[in-house]
């Protein structure tokens, strides 16, 4: 069956899988104008941002050939499974003929969790699943090990930009990577490429370091968050995300007594502040904060799409924990009509004001 | 002790039970006053600009109550309903309001709500708290949930029989007669509308201008979601399987809009949503793109706080107008 799904974040990985398991992946196109326009222009107006970019994502997969889209329900009071509820209606209503698999939490709903599984599964062997998993979820782990090196070399390069290729080049060679072993080398690869970045030298004491939280599509996915990870890069700044795949799969895939994942503990650091989950990433997003802070992080980025419930929530309680701990946010809300040029100045102006703070710390 | 409730958010669900609860045990009930210009321009100037109206409406009460009172009521909704839950902003209520008002945290009452069915009274362990705070013994806190179970059951009786939440209330708690208002039933109106909406933007009448009692003005005979039966509601969920929204009262009002589809009585829907609501704009638009099947006419009323009268009058003229055109000529064609 020819397949596809919403992009978001280091896609290789989804297409790896399916491929794996002999699917024909139609690749969603990066996000552009054009998909936003399409997304805004089906989708319910005060619908979140999120939805409306994945509503334009999945036409123009449909327009490529694309006739099952593979997603995730998502398991939070807020969103949740009701994305595809939305999409697959209008996409009806539009006359597009497209059948959805929604994998929602294996623990709430088995039958249907291994209802879609065998759809996917097709004639391979269990076997042969269980290795294709295994497989992606290596690759996956490595991929977040040499981006989250990306994201604080990044800041040092001598020459603008190189970074950022090097990272889309590892991510070519990871998709022609189809065993182990090839997977461990093209790791290697990439470490090796990535060393060869030449850095300025800059004092451990002027490294400045901003954390990125929010809701997981606008963090996750660079092109409607004004490539924020390279942005701050470009400016001289180390970054670290709140959500990697591999820490999402790890908190939402195993099972609770072998969760033992950073995300639990951060979760609990955000508690004094949200004291229950609330759907989306609110809970996290506090968490972060504090962690980041704990951590001796300079600043936060928060980011969250226009209107989104839960970061609101996060949003009306973040000046306490600012306040509390001192820690400088940043909130920046993201829909189509995300001004570049107003947020650039926000974000400059945020940068100014780290700056001014860290200055102070050590002298 | 002085215990403030906000007009606002649930009031118009649960008020009768927090009343009489609170009175039960011996406290005084302040209420604010139904929202005015002053309380919402408070509660904008209090909250994140984004949020939505209901949200800064509220925190406006709050402030509105906060010199007046010895303790506020801001309680954590978080599931009436196995398998759903609140919009995020009624679970991260108390939060919000914990830490937007400095000093609030010692007057704060928020037990957290979470059962498994409207009838909030039935779990007691969400009120065992409260035996701390007030120094009071269980049998005495047990006696008052249940006499405020007791009110609150009467209270929902009267909606479905037909009055409005505002009438109903007054029957219960203030000992008006039924003969008082005269309820849906026995009005001889030509045509039947399902208003659906979220009690705090219809029974607000800054919100909703009142809305509901415009349309029983014009003659029209109105239905909401509190007015039908639980078990109706609770068909038409289970009719639509795995397809609900996670969100109780959104569902409820989903729920609601099929029933008025599926009603011949119901000649048309109006749904009224206040600016920035998430949830709506995925019901609304549900529920829209299937007024073609029921062939049924579907109006979105969407009202923030600068919304003008004159504007909402002539719309739902114009859109009884219509239904009462369509149905004569139903009735000539039949
Ligand atoms: S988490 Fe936010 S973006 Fe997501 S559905 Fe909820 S409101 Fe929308």
């Amino acid at each position: 069956m020819k397949v596809s799904f919403p992009y978001m974040g280091t896609t290789v990985i989804y297409k790896k899988l399916l491929e794996q398991l002999g699917h024909d992946v139609i690749m969603p196109p990066i996000p552009s104008q054009k998909t936003i326009n399409l997304g805004v222009k089906y989708s319910p107006e005060f619908a979140c941002f999120p939805l409306k970019v994945i509503m334009g994502s999945y036409m123009e997969a449909i327009e490529k050939g694309a006739e099952v889209i593979i997603t995730s329900g998502g398991h939070g009071p807020c969103r949740a499974g009701f994305y595809e509820q939305v999409h697959s209606r209008i996409l009806k209503q539009e006359g597009h003929n497209v059948e959805f698999i929604v994998f929602n939490s294996m623990f709430r709903d088995f039958k249907n969790f291994y209802k879609n599984l065998m759809r996917i599964k097709a004639d391979n062997s269990w076997i042969k699943v269980a290795k294709s998993l295994m497989l992606v979820y290596d690759m996956m782990k490595k991929l977040d090990v040499l981006e989250k090196e990306v994201q604080v070399i990044r800041a040092y390069e001598i020459k603008k930009g190189e970074t950022t290729r090097i990272w889309e080049n590892i991510q070519r060679i990871f998709d022609q990577a189809n065993n182990k072993k090839q997977i461990r080398e093209a790791f290697e690869k990439g470490k090796e490429l990535l060393s060869k970045v030449r850095k300025h030298d800059v004092k451990p004491q002027n490294r400045l370091r901003v954390g990125i939280v929010g809701e997981i599509y606008v963090v996750m996915e660079p092109s409607i968050n004004m490539k924020m990870e390279e942005l701050l890069g470009s400016l001289g700044v180390e970054v670290e995300r709140s959500q990697y795949l591999s820490q999402w799969v790890d908190y939402n895939v195993l099972p609770d007594f072998m969760n033992y994942t950073h995300e639990k503990e951060v979760l609990k650091k955000g508690e004094k502040y949200l004291p229950i989950e609330i759907g989306g990433h609110a809970k996290q997003t506090l968490g972060q904060i504090v962690d980041f802070s704990k951590r001796g992080f300079d600043g936060v980025v928060h980011l969250m799409p226009f209107g989104c419930l839960p970061e609101l929530v996060s949003q009306s309680i973040i000046p306490r924990i600012t306040e509390d701990l001192g820690i400088p946010v940043l909130t920046l809300s993201i829909d189509e009509q995300t001004g570049v040029a107003n947020n650039l100045t926000r974000v400059e102006a945020f940068l100014d004001l780290i700056r001014g703070k860290h200055s102070k710390k050590i002298s | 002790m002085k215990i403030g409730i906000p007009q606002s958010l649930l009031y118009a669900y649960y008020f009768p039970f927090w009343k009489t609860y609170f009175e039960e045990l011996g406290h005084e009930v302040v209420v604010t006053p139904m929202t005015t210009k002053g309380i919402i321009d408070r509660g904008v100037k209090a909250s994140v600009p984004e949020i939505c109206v209901p949200i800064k409406i509220y925190l406006g009460h709050v402030i509105t109550l906060l010199e007046e009172v010895d303790y506020i009521f801001v309680p954590r909704f978080v599931s009436i309903r196995k398998g759903q839950f609140f919009c995020p902003k009624f679970m991260g209520l108390p939060d919000m309001v914990r830490y937007t008002f400095k000093g609030i945290e010692e007057k704060l009452i928020s037990p957290m709500i979470k059962t498994n069915s409207d009838n909030i009274g039935n779990t007691f362990s969400d009120y065992k708290f409260m035996e701390k705070m007030f120094g009071i013994s269980s049998q005495k806190n047990i006696k008052a949930l249940e006499k405020a179970n007791e009110v609150w059951l009467r209270f929902r009786e009267y909606s479905k029989k037909g009055y409005t939440i505002t009438e109903a209330m007054k029957i219960v708690l203030d000992g008006y007669g039924e003969s008082s208002f005269s309820t849906n039933s026995d009005s001889n109106s030509s045509v039947t509308i399902g208003l659906i909406g979220y009690v705090y933007n219809i029974y607000d009448s800054f919100i909703s201008m009142d809305i509901l009692n415009r349309l029983r003005e014009m003659g029209v005979k109105v239905k909401t979601f509190e007015m039908l039966e639980e078990d109706s509601l609770e068909k038409e969920l289970q009719r639509m399987n795995n397809k609900t929204m996670f969100w109780t009262f959104s569902d409820k009002l989903l729920a609601a809009g099929y029933s008025f589809y599926n009603n011949p009585e119901v000649d048309g829907l109006i749904h009224v949503t206040a600016f920035g609501c998430g949830p709506d704009s995925m019901l609304g638009k549900l529920l829209d793109m299937d007024t073609v099947e029921y062939n049924k006419p579907f109006m979105t009323v969407r009202v923030d706080e600068h919304t003008g009268e004159n504007h909402l009058q002539t719309r739902i003229e114009a859109f009884i107008d219509m239904l009462k055109r369509r149905k004569m000529n139903m009735k000539r064609g039949a």
